[in-house]
């Protein structure tokens, strides 16, 4: 199904409501991880919908909902120490969330530092909802227009195929960032193009695409990873 | 309620301490929005047990996504109740538990007057969306809203106003268009 405006403004709207349901929302959730224009969408209908939950009368839970939080998280005995906590998070998913359905699905990280006033840099992980480490960390040095990709729990691809890796704009195509390895440390350069576009969208996504990369020069394969990064 | 700017800061200070992985923060934003959540979840559950395991969930979420929340997503607590009132969705479709719609429910609305919800949710709501609401039918903006504030599915909805799938699922669509049309104006 071809992502019409109308197709979007209608479609985005259900999904918010909640009339959106089964395979239908599945789609429509695939197609949130592929474009920003369906994920603003959302969110318009989201802060719309969102203020009719604000009139409805508060209701005090039982005690025994913090405990069980506290518990899930962080164990029985645990206090909470800030010592004890890494810096990555548990990727520990109990239920599907907003964006993350598919099998394949994988969920943005951030590694959120104090929000810098100038010279920001972005910074992110890219993660999978079943593993515990990211699969790449992500760094950006501003100085040199460098992309550094950590390898961390990132698997090969499957015989034949590389991973690609994309800069996902506001608007328009996906600006491809080339092939990338699946292990080690590696680095891209950002054209202007690519380094305008990515500090505007902070996405970046990446597809398995044929060995040696997309032959059209757009993601052909499915999107394995969209993630959003965070200036530092 | 209404929600002061200042409400809205002191979230958003609170989800960038989370995403920092600060419990105390956690905690705080737990004890400041908890009753506003639950009774989001227990009016779209319609049962205690239901209800606060989505309120459980949706904090575990909070927890881990809070590093995602940004502003372009809307007001900090519009986003947590998103996660809240989805995670609530999520499992009353799993289990099939929500209550089904009983007589009581339906009684009142052979008149066309007054359904299942509640006069003064549909009141507050027609405010807070700058009365674009009461500028949609009453079969449009009853069916929004209940497929808002309950849960309801198409077919529910079409049991609960005594009309076909197909007429409820274009009252749903043409709704929602002429809210956003309103909303943007």
């Amino acid at each position: 199904m071809k992502k019409t405006p109308e197709r979007i403004e209608a479609l985005a709207a259900e999904y918010v409501l909640g009339s959106l349901r089964g395979a239908a929302r599945r789609r429509f959730e695939q197609w949130m991880m592929e474009s920003a224009r369906v994920r603003r969408e959302v969110w318009f209908w989201e802060e719309k919908l969102g203020q009719l939950a604000r009139d409805v009368p508060e209701n005090q839970p039982p005690a025994s909902v913090w405990k069980n939080i506290e518990r899930r998280l962080w164990g029985a005995q645990q206090q909470p120490t800030q010592a004890e906590v890494r810096g990555i998070g548990r990727w520990f998913w109990p239920s599907w969330s907003v964006l993350a359905t598919a099998a394949v699905l994988v969920l943005a990280v951030v590694l959120i530092q104090q929000p810098r006033p100038s010279g920001e840099q972005l910074s992110g992980a890219i993660v999978q909802a079943n593993l515990e480490d990211p699969l790449w960390l992500v760094s950006e040095s501003g100085a040199e227009n460098l992309l550094k990709l950590r390898s961390i729990a990132a698997s090969e691809a499957e015989a034949g195929k590389d991973y690609e890796l994309w800069v996902v704009p506001e608007d328009g195509q996906p600006l491809s960032l080339g092939v990338i390895p699946a292990g080690g440390v590696h680095q891209v350069r950002l054209s202007d193009e690519a380094r305008k576009a990515l500090s505007q969208s902070r996405t970046l996504a990446i597809s398995l695409e044929p060995r040696g990369g997309s032959p059209t020069g757009a993601p052909t394969g499915p999107i394995l990873h969209v993630t959003k990064l965070y200036a530092l | 309620m209404a929600q002061t700017d200042a409400d809205q800061d002191q979230l958003m200070r609170l989800l960038m301490k989370i995403a920092q992985q600060d419990r105390r923060a956690f905690q705080e934003l737990y004890e400041h929005i908890a009753a506003r959540m639950f009774g989001l979840c227990l009016r779209l559950a319609g049962q205690r047990e239901l209800a606060e395991e989505a309120l459980q969930d949706a904090f575990i979420q909070i927890w881990h996504r809070a590093g995602e929340y940004h502003s372009d997503r809307g007001a900090p607590l519009s986003w947590m109740m998103t996660i809240a009132r989805y995670r609530t969705l999520d499992l009353i479709r799993a289990r099939k538990a929500r209550q089904t719609i009983g007589d009581e429910d339906l009684n009142e609305l052979d008149d066309g007057r007054e359904g299942p919800l509640e006069f003064s949710l549909r009141e507050s709501g027609a405010e807070k969306l700058t009365g674009c609401l009461d500028e949609l039918s009453d079969v449009q903006r009853d069916s929004i809203l209940l497929s808002y504030y309950r849960g309801f599915t198409h077919e529910e909805l079409a049991q609960a106003l005594s009309s076909p799938i197909g007429t409820v699922k274009s009252w749903i669509r043409r709704g929602l268009m002429a809210l956003k049309r309103c909303l943007e104006q």
